[in-house]
């Protein structure tokens, strides 16, 4: 405890600003002290939370011990469905790591300045939800504890794995996702570290010491960054949407009904897209109400980001169409079955799925007040997530329960163990996402004072100009 | 040996750069420490070439490779016939493959930029956390006669070393420091009194 005291100081005394600007600019010291204050010792109320969420996840990790000491049997898996929630789980935690680092380049490549401050967050729960997606395949296998044999070694069981099986595209895109992602956020940290480095003491400097890399932020150092920077927002977006195909083609190549559809990784890749830009909104708010950084994630970021909700609402309405209007016209017996069965028994769900994914984003995102109202954001941004965990779950279990042959034809509820181990996966989330903001800078510090300082006006005559040439 | 001037704005900071760039130092000696990026002739002229996405090409065709032996290489090697697949096959092979590419690439480029900063630093260099506040640091490198000086491709020794060169590194120290604190630095700190 009197570590995290001394290693982090506010210098609320320094007055020095590199940019000599008018005086309702703030100085470099209160925007850093203002966007570090996640890194101030944690609070009585940030140890509650972390120990709950701890809590959660321990429970999780009991229920998963339960099922590695008893057998697959405690999950509500059995002929004909052999996914169930832990597949849904996957799916839905890859879906939601899309969007972060998709986001976050795409708005970097077209320069859009609004992008700064939520960059940080974006890109950090892309690497928490791939990291948490990752773990759902391998509590799914059985057992367990021979995972490895995933693993493409020279081995004396004399066993390979089969690159042809989209399972092992799977282990190969997450793992591509996982370590370009990463590189990804602490490449946009990289000048952060230095001022976190500056501005603290103890371990804490020691960490970012090392992390920083020696970064000095000469003007050389800033060009080859800003360049490395944006082609790595080029190299990291064809692998998110590569990362979302492929898990769409685990379905998409199998013969299922209701699977074996060309529309697939597009209709995912959107799916995927829409619930990461509902999380980052869901996250924004939470960092803008914990950090009380009102003043940098404003209602303009909030517009900003239910309009691209609206065009992936839109967008996403439009592939489901496609997929179930193609079907419908068809009539394959089949096909027809798996959507007639779950319309039938998953009637609520459905419906909740077509409010959430599409008809209320898309009348509430339309309206500029809603857009800009912080409640009507978590409102929306959350039920989007609710609905689209649901549409996994509708796109794995209704088809695998009545597949081509009647006589095996089943259902599935899924147990207390499987209920468990997703609860403890979203609070593992939470938990990683907590650690991660208290110990790294939760906004992208040095964009947004970039911000400040191309925005800063200084008189010029008359008239006020700004301060520094747009040049990025 | 650099020597490191500390300014509390950028005007003053630009009157230093350009008081070294008439006392015989050149734009290639002289460059600027901020903690957050100005545009290019603000403060200093820096050379926008760099060579890391060479690194980044061939970090990607190391990936293609690495991406097409392990795919269809040990498919070759660790034959499985299924149905009436071919041992290496196109799809499976171009996705792996393509996955490896781009990961190699990206790995390569971090790897690269990390190269052409000189990152991490060999040695101790010159820093003052006042930057990280919103100072500005001005680093001037005094090169003494004879030394030996890389100057990087595609540049004169005219360009990268300045008619400063020919005074003795203390002098060039000297009027260096006397330039940025009459420029208006708050401090200048030097290698030697490291």
């Amino acid at each position: 405890m009197s570590e995290s005291h001394e290693s982090y100081s506010s210098h609320e005394s320094h007055k020095t600003n590199g940019t000599h600007a008018t005086n309702e600019t703030k100085t470099a010291g209160q925007l850093n002290d203002e966007l570090l204050s996640s890194l101030r010792p944690p609070t009585r109320r940030w140890y509650l939370l972390a120990f709950f969420l701890g809590a959660v996840v321990a429970w999780g990790l009991f229920a998963f011990t339960w099922q590695v000491t008893h057998g697959m049997y405690v999950t509500g898996k059995d002929r004909p469905v052999m996914w169930g929630f832990y597949i849904t789980g996957f799916v839905f935690w890859v879906g939601l790591s899309h969007s972060g680092t998709m986001v976050s380049a795409i708005l970097r490549l077209s320069r859009a300045n609004w992008r700064r401050p939520i960059l940080r967050a974006a890109e950090a729960m892309t690497v928490f939800s791939i990291t948490v997606a990752g773990l759902f395949p391998l509590i799914h296998l059985g057992r367990n504890w021979i995972f490895y044999y995933l693993i493409p070694y020279p081995n004396q069981r004399g066993l390979w794995p089969n690159f042809r099986s989209a399972l092992l595209w799977d282990v190969t895109a997450i793992t591509s996702y996982i370590i370009g992602s990463s590189i990804f956020l602490y490449l946009g940290m990289l000048p952060d570290l230095a001022v976190a480095r500056d501005r603290s003491s103890g371990r804490r400097q020691q960490l970012y010491t090392v992390l920083a890399m020696g970064w000095r932020g000469t003007a050389r150092e800033w060009v080859v960054y800003h360049q490395a920077s944006t082609l790595m927002a080029a190299l990291i977006i064809p692998v998110a949407v590569s990362v979302h195909s492929i898990v769409a083609w685990d379905f998409a190549v199998t013969v299922v009904p209701g699977w074996h559809s060309t529309i697939f990784p597009p209709y995912f890749v959107i799916g995927a897209i829409l619930s990461g830009v509902a999380a980052v909104i869901t996250l924004m708010i939470i960092i803008r109400r914990a950090f009380h950084l009102e003043e940098y994630l404003t209602p303009l970021h909030f517009d900003n980001m239910g309009k691209i909700l609206l065009v992936i609402s839109l967008l996403w309405s439009y592939a489901y169409f496609v997929e179930v209007q193609t079907t419908w016209y068809a009539h394959e017996p089949i096909e027809w079955e798996v959507f007639s069965f779950m319309a039938n028994k998953y009637t609520f769900l459905l419906l909740l799925m077509l409010v959430g994914n599409s008809l209320l984003p898309i009348t509430a995102m339309c309206f500029k007040r809603l857009r800009r109202s912080i409640g009507v954001m978590l409102s929306v941004s959350l039920l989007v997530n609710v609905a689209m965990f649901i549409e996994r779950f509708l796109i794995i279990v209704p088809s695998l329960s009545h597949k081509n042959m009647p006589f095996i034809w089943g259902s599935y509820r899924p147990s207390w163990v499987e209920i468990s181990v997703n609860i403890a996966a979203l609070a593992g989330f939470a938990l990683l996402y907590t650690f991660f903001a208290k110990l790294f800078p939760i906004v992208a510090v040095t964009d947004v004072r970039e911000l400040e300082v191309r925005e800063a006006r200084v008189p010029l005559g008359r008239a006020e100009v700004p301060t520094v040439a747009g040049e990025e | 040996m650099e020597i490191l001037g500390i300014f509390r704005d950028i005007e003053s900071a630009g009157r230093g750069v350009e008081g070294l760039l008439r006392a015989g130092f050149t734009e290639a000696q002289i460059t600027s420490l901020t903690s957050v990026s100005y545009p290019d002739g603000v403060l200093v002229k820096t050379d926008r070439r760099s060579w890391f996405r060479w690194l980044a090409l061939a970090g990607g065709i190391v990936g293609v490779v690495a991406g097409f032996c392990l795919s269809a290489g040990t498919a070759w090697l660790y034959p499985v016939q299924t149905g009436d697949k071919p041992i290496i096959a196109f799809y499976p092979t171009g996705i792996v493959t393509f996955e490896l590419t781009m990961l190699f690439a990206i790995v390569g480029t971090m790897v690269g930029m990390f190269l052409e900063m000189r990152l991490p630093p060999l040695g101790k260099r010159l820093y003052d956390p006042a930057i990280a506040e919103g100072c500005i640091g001005i680093s001037v490198t005094a090169h003494a006669g004879g030394e030996i000086v890389s100057c990087g491709r595609g540049t004169t020794p005219g360009e990268c070393i300045g008619t400063i060169a020919s005074v003795p590194v203390k002098e060039q120290k000297s009027l260096a420091e006397e330039i940025m604190r009459e420029a208006g630095a708050i401090r200048v700190i030097a290698e030697a009194t490291l």
